[in-house]
């Protein structure tokens, strides 16, 4: 598999990593499966609802992805996949990302922000077995508008 | 009928199908028809032990069943049920070094925590930010053990953010005279969950992250990578050697103690600050079986407490930059003298791991390192050993067995064979009395667990003996085996 993105939707998870700098952000990605790619139609930003921790740590709201569900429902769009931002640190997960990675169908994206500033975004995919994450080939289309 | 909404990810299981009608009146009944009608789901949404995965919460329309009860939530017909990942994600905690430069970016402190560590907050030595650093710190004991023990409990109790165990022993009642993380109720309990429970407890600023598993070349850098400080609180040289290597490649300090009998000492291993390494100090390991464990040889209760207090004390001096850390000392304790030696110890400049010409750059077989054969299958048994069961067949059918324990006479006295005729023959003076014994006979020799009276088999054997068996396990095995009312030491 890989993952389809376009140019203003890497610079939104970026701005969004900037905006919540030093402390870490976070957001789903919603889209559609075609052959063998996952197309993200729609970044979501959502809260990062950690009390503690928030300049290393990131939690989404349960009932936020149950509304992106439903939201995405209703337009033929599915949850496919989600981002979060690594202050200070590159965009390689974490053993703490792959304790915490939900499902081996989707893509993660992480953006590494250095000093209040986005740097490169990754994409990542957790291995059937879950022992690790796999880089996943990203295809950033620019969107060209007349 | 109640529906169950099926995560995107998750419909290629469920038929393609966004949500699934069920006849049930308890969440537990749902999901139990879900996962019958869909089998491909069960391992996403459950464990091996059939427990809901921990990322998996389920919902009743916008209400987690954590809050209400559980797999017995009620549901009516017009409910909607709905598997909810939760979804979170998080850098690798900054090393110490980056967290001293980077002080604008440490966690803030909250009321309760100002509370807590307010007698930290005003030694200047820590003060504000050095217990922000705390909470900003990650450290790794591997074994929640002896010196394990005091370890996370003043770890936690200190402020540090987020602690690591690796451990996958079970609470055993000869653990509770050291083992101050467990407790009587503990036992039969898995180690890392006894300790969890007991460090929440102490500290619930503090992030318990657990590691059921034997740490190996395989998995080393992986785990250790995502900490600031190791603590090997081990007592295999396997281990030892693995800590130190990956500590090494990582450029991670390892903070190192050893304890024996009424002995103990400590270090800071850190090359990248100068320091030597563990290889300096011991470039190989003795061979197997020279040295003894502490299930082995005994150890002094108290003794892991006061060894891993100086290691949790170098560990909170490295992540708050202060004082003299043990980097280049060995620290030497001797309970029954009371007195406390310091060795120098240099980095040695043609060690292969971080001397100036490295020849060490990955981990390496440390079973193959330490000469320890991997652990074989419980159930192998070579021509030269003998099982309990096997032992109390011959003794039933009448055979003439001459039993040889070769422990001391402390161990003796807790438990022995006398009433089939054991003969207590100490290791030590074992090389000595040779003479004493028939080679005519059939002789069995056993210890506690078997490595010792595999010295003594090697003895009799070059003296020319043929008849003969080591009792495999010891007489601990045959405790579980044949007689379970023996005393376990």
């Amino acid at each position: 598999m890989s993952v389809k993105l376009t140019t203003e939707q890497i610079e939104q998870i970026k701005r969004h990593g900037e905006r919540t700098y030093p402390e870490e952000c976070g957001g789903l990605l919603l889209g559609v499966i075609e052959g063998r790619a996952r197309v993200i139609r729609e970044v979501l930003p959502l809260e990062n609802i950690r009390e503690d921790s928030r300049h290393n740590r990131v939690e989404l709201d349960p009932r936020d992805y149950l509304r992106a569900e439903r939201e995405a429902a209703k337009r033929g769009l599915g949850v496919w996949g989600y981002y979060h931002s690594h202050p200070n640190h590159p965009a390689e997960p974490s053993g703490f990302d792959l304790e915490h990675a939900p499902f081996i169908e989707w893509s993660y994206l992480i953006v590494a922000v250095r000093d209040g500033r986005a740097e490169e975004v990754r994409a990542w995919r957790v291995r059937e077995d879950r022992s690790q994450f796999d880089e996943e080939i990203m295809t950033v289309l620019s969107v060209i508008t007349f | 009928m109640p529906t169950i909404s099926i995560p995107t990810a998750l419909r290629q299981y469920a038929g393609g199908q966004p949500a699934i009608t069920v006849q049930a009146n308890k969440i537990g009944e749902a999901l139990t028809q879900l996962t019958a009608q869909f089998p491909d789901l069960q391992k996403h949404l459950f464990d091996a032990n059939g427990k809901l995965r921990s990322f998996v919460n389920i919902y009743v329309n916008d209400e987690d069943i954590r809050h209400l009860q559980k797999e017995e939530t009620a549901i009516k017909e017009s409910d909607e049920i709905s598997i909810v990942p939760s979804i979170a994600g998080g850098a690798p905690s900054a090393t110490a070094e980056e967290a001293r430069t980077q002080s604008d970016t440490l966690p803030e402190l909250n009321k309760d925590e100002l509370a807590r560590y307010n007698r930290h907050l005003i030694l200047p030595e820590v003060g504000m930010e050095g217990q922000r650093k705390l909470k900003a710190a990650s450290i790794l004991l591997i074994g929640a053990g002896g010196l394990g023990s005091p370890l996370g409990l003043y770890l936690a109790a200190a402020g540090v953010g987020r602690l690591g165990l690796v451990d996958f022993d079970v609470v055993d009642h000869s653990n509770l005279q050291r083992q101050i993380l467990h407790g009587t109720k503990d036992v039969g309990r898995k180690k890392l969950d006894s300790a969890k429970d007991r460090l929440a407890d102490i500290n619930p600023h503090t992030q318990i992250d657990t590691y059921e598993l034997a740490l190996r070349s395989e998995n080393a850098l992986g785990i250790v990578k995502d900490y600031d400080i190791i603590i090997d609180g081990t007592d295999n040289f396997q281990t030892r050697y693995l800590a130190n290597d990956a500590s090494v490649l990582l450029g991670k300090p390892n903070v190192y103690g050893s304890i024996f009998r009424f002995e103990g000492q400590a270090s800071v291993f850190y090359p990248k600050a100068g320091g030597p390494c563990y290889r300096c100090l011991y470039p190989e390991p003795p061979p197997p079986g020279l040295v003894p464990s502490c299930a082995e040889g005994g150890v002094l209760g108290i003794l892991p407490g006061i060894i891993g207090v100086v290691q949790a004390t170098e560990a909170i001096k490295l992540i708050i930059g202060e004082g003299e850390p043990l980097v280049g000392r060995l620290l030497l304790f001797d309970a029954l003298k009371m007195k406390f030696r310091e060795l120098k110890l240099r980095r040695n400049p043609e060690c292969p791991l971080c001397g100036d010409n490295p020849t060490i750059k990955q981990l390496i077989d440390y079973d193959q390192f330490c000469g320890v054969a991997p652990q074989p299958a419980a159930t192998e048994v070579s021509d030269w050993e003998i099982t309990p069961s096997q032992l109390k067949q011959r003794l039933d059918n009448g055979e003439r067995v001459t039993i040889i324990d070769v422990r001391e006479p402390h161990e003796w006295q807790i438990a022995n064979l006398e009433n089939h005729g054991s003969r207590l023959i100490p290791l030590g003076q074992f090389a000595n009395r040779v003479g004493e014994l028939d080679p005519e006979e059939d002789i069995v020799v056993h210890c506690k667990m078997g490595g010792r009276s595999a010295k003594a088999y090697d003895v009799l054997k070059k003296a020319g003996f043929t008849r003969i068996k080591n009792l495999k396990g010891g007489i601990l095995a045959w405790a579980d085996q044949v007689d379970r009312t023996m005393a376990k030491y």
